[in-house]
């Protein structure tokens, strides 16, 4: 054949139900479910629904819906603006992959993240010091919105996201370094590149659109816009902003 | 008297099969998929060159009211072009000014189901006749003037996952054309209809059964659901009257534990004779094949000395990562090499056989090997120019995660055994038009690629080759260098071949690209 299209077709397969047909009680189905999870989503989510970059997935919170309609919907068509992409797959499929998320919630109820700081103090650190808000609110594009981010990410993830940026770098935050012909430097976001053009979001949230032919040099390291807090801020301070963000996050 | 004048609009003379034994010979017209039936994928046209291609502008555009990949090569004969659109449509157009001359809309069954798409990839044409191969499985003739359907033969029941999506070739009296169905478990098969009645005339089951050579390369049941689809044209010698059809990979894909053996005659060129469908020769490019590798590419047909010795070869670079010569007379193999990286196989053996490597097989926590499952290259043209003696390639580089599954059938699911992922592993993919000698394979230039290309080339004889990129963008390179002449962007991705026509005396190229058809020239 010549490829599933994973990444293409949003909505090829239309949903006909409402909810799920299969039931945890069914063994084959939850075995095919998670051989099927893991084919398309153990990379970002991990096999226990936790360890992976993406949402967590054991838990009965999820920001783009709990009930099994919602959460084939965001299987089947993916979530605009982020990683997760649509999946071209058959209907009874999805519906399996559902069921096997599903089983990640006994005993998950609504997980939170804890962390031992002061979330009042690390909200002010937040808006103040540490300079989050710049690049992480409603209307910045410089960086992801992480209003309720505490019930969708462990504390592992965020510690490590603020101390080690460099380790794990969304595809949607990726850093290009360029060089124009005419002299001129620019770091930014990478938005799109092409076979003949760049187009690159810089630190003052402009997109810049560049033909290939006009530039010097174009670097795509892997680092992430984001610097590393280990050093600017104390221990403490990452735990209050931590537990900021456990609490709810950035309003 | 004007209405005299417009006549040959309308209603063009019959397409003889004289005109489609020289077809390259007329390259005003386009007149069957590959162009000729040395499926060369080569104009004839000069206007067109590497000085002047920086001018090329758009002559004109057809849009098409389509959601699903535009897959189709436009055939032209006289001053009309034919194509088709997504699921099983037929649409005929005025060639000089895009002009919509008449449809063939084809009511789909819900359940018609194709792997990846419910695609078409383009029409033939022959006397008064235009035949397309629909993707509930049946073949349509309509007439040329009108879209009126002669007849419509049902090739075989599509439920259980059976579809046509390749343009049929049309040999004399015969239009032929397989069946897609790969990840269903199907049995393929490939088939003859008279062109005047649509009776079906001759069969070739691309699985054989229980007493015909090659069914004991399948353990007990397997050959019933053993795959081998067709899903792109096949190519004709008349000369040794033999047709050449590439086959696709065997079912389940990725698990081949429940069908043991060599599996013949999946992932195989076959040479069936035009009149018969009886078996010449085969030549099986991946036996046992556990990677999805389709041999499913368009087989050309030169003739050049090879060693000292003149011979008729057929040429192809499989989705195996491996470009072979064979003598299409005998189906001896003559010479095969990498063109792309690959992992799988230490080289091919003096038969062209893969010397596989141990640990390549796909595994249940997924083995990364190269070539990707969409292979070197996939159904998307390659094309051979006379003028420069070069092979051209859009070939597809990186490797793929392959997993071992489950492998249960049941009619009309997907039987697949397993599943592959790309994402984790493409941190290494980019694409290419590559220029081989087409005697040894050896690779003359490369013109990279951002992204691997579904967009296949064409070369022409003023010395352009045009290709297509996945980020939407038409261009043209020079034939010789691979050198950037010209390039547009159409704004949807391009999954689909360019070919080339002339109207009214002037050079077009036309490519359908997202959900258009876009012609261009230079005046």
């Amino acid at each position: 054949m010549r490829l599933l299209f994973a990444l293409l077709a949003t909505g090829v397969y239309a949903q006909t139900r409402e909810s799920n047909p299969y039931s945890l009680k069914d063994a084959a189905a939850l075995a095919h479910g998670k051989q099927l999870y893991s084919y398309y989503c153990v990379f970002c989510h991990g096999m226990d629904g936790v360890s992976g970059r993406g949402a967590q997935l054991a838990s009965t919170y999820r920001k783009h819906g709990s009930s099994d309609r919602e959460m084939y919907r965001t299987i089947a068509d993916g979530v605009p603006g982020t990683e997760m992409s649509g999946h071209w797959i058959d209907e009874d499929e999805i519906w399996k992959i559902v069921l096997f998320v599903r089983q990640f919630e006994a005993g998950a109820a609504a997980k939170r993240c804890a962390a031992p700081g002061d979330a009042a103090r690390g909200e002010s650190i937040f808006n103040g010091k540490g300079g989050c808000r710049n690049c992480h609110s409603k209307t910045s594009r410089l960086g992801p919105d992480l209003a309720g981010i505490g019930a969708s990410r462990s504390i592992e993830h965020l510690r490590e996201s603020i101390v080690e940026p460099d380790k794990a770098i969304s595809r949607a935050y990726r850093v290009a370094r360029l060089k124009t012909v005419n002299g001129e430097s620019v770091r930014g976001i990478l938005l799109n590149q092409d076979e003949y053009t760049v187009h690159v979001l810089d630190a003052a949230e402009r997109i810049r659109s560049f033909r290939r032919t006009q530039l010097a040099e174009l670097a795509l390291p892997k680092e992430s816009p984001m610097p590393s807090y280990a050093k600017t801020l104390q221990a403490s301070e990452i735990d209050d902003v931590l537990a900021f963000l456990c609490a709810g996050g950035s309003r | 008297m004007k209405w005299f004048l417009l006549l040959p609009i309308v209603a063009s003379a019959q397409v003889t099969n004289q005109q489609l034994l020289n077809a390259s010979k007329a390259p005003e017209n386009w007149l069957m998929y590959s162009g000729d039936y040395r499926s060369m994928r080569h104009s004839g046209l000069t206007e067109i060159t590497p000085a002047n291609a920086g001018k090329l502008t758009l002559q004109w555009a057809y849009q098409a009211k389509i959601v699903e990949k535009f897959e189709t090569t436009p055939v032209v004969v006289d001053g009309v072009m034919y194509i088709t659109l997504p699921p099983s449509d037929v649409v005929a157009l005025d060639a000089a000014t895009g002009v919509r001359l008449w449809e063939y809309k084809r009511r789909m069954p819900p359940k018609a189901q194709v792997c990846c798409g419910q695609v078409n990839r383009g029409v033939a044409v022959h006397g008064e006749r235009v035949f397309i191969a629909t993707v509930d499985a049946h073949m349509v003739a309509l007439d040329r003037k009108t879209g009126r359907v002669l007849w419509d033969t049902e090739m075989t029941d599509y439920k259980p996952g059976y579809s046509g999506t390749h343009a049929p070739l049309m040999v004399k009296d015969k239009v032929i054309a397989g069946v897609a169905g790969g990840e269903y478990g199907i049995r393929g098969f490939i088939d003859a209809y008279d062109v005047a009645t649509g009776v079906r005339k001759w069969r070739f089951y691309t699985v054989p059964g229980p007493g015909e050579f090659g069914h004991d390369t399948w353990a007990g049941d397997s050959w019933k659901t053993g795959g081998a689809p067709l899903w792109i044209t096949g190519s004709y010698d008349p000369e040794l009257n033999l047709t050449y059809w590439g086959t696709g990979n065997p079912g389940p894909d990725w698990n081949g534990d429940v069908r043991k053996g060599d599996n013949l005659f999946s992932c195989s060129v076959v040479a069936l004779d035009a009149d018969t469908g009886e078996r010449k020769w085969h030549f099986q490019f991946t036996p046992h094949d556990e990677h999805d590798w389709d041999a499913t590419q368009i087989m050309t047909l030169l003739d050049r000395p090879i060693r000292g010795r003149d011979r008729k070869v057929l040429v192809t670079a499989n989705r195996n990562g491996f470009y072979y010569v064979l003598d299409r007379a005998t189906g001896e193999f003559l010479h095969g090499k990498a063109y792309v990286k690959q992992t799988w196989a230490e080289g091919l053996d003096d038969r062209g056989r893969p010397i596989r490597r141990p640990g390549k097989l796909p595994t249940a926590e997924g083995n990364h090997v190269y070539p990707q499952v969409a292979g070197g290259t996939n159904w998307n043209s390659p094309s051979y120019s006379p003028v420069t003696d070069l092979f051209y390639v859009p070939v597809r580089e990186g490797g793929s995660l392959y997993y071992k599954g489950a492998a249960d059938y049941k009619p009309g699911r997907r039987f697949q055994g397993g599943f592959f992922n790309n994402e984790q592993v493409a941190h290494d993919w980019y694409g290419a038009v590559r220029a081989l000698d087409p005697s040894t394979g050896e690779m003359k230039w490369e013109h990279r690629l951002q992204v691997p290309p579904w967009a296949g080339v064409l070369s022409t004889a003023g010395g352009v080759v045009f290709a297509g990129t996945d980020d939407g963008y038409f261009k043209a390179l020079d034939a010789s260098t691979g050198r950037d002449l010209w390039n547009v962007n159409l704004g949807g991705r391009v999954i689909a071949s360019p070919m080339s026509f002339a109207a009214g005396g002037a050079q077009r190229v036309a490519i359908a690209a997202g959900s258009g058809l876009f012609v261009f020239g230079l005046r």
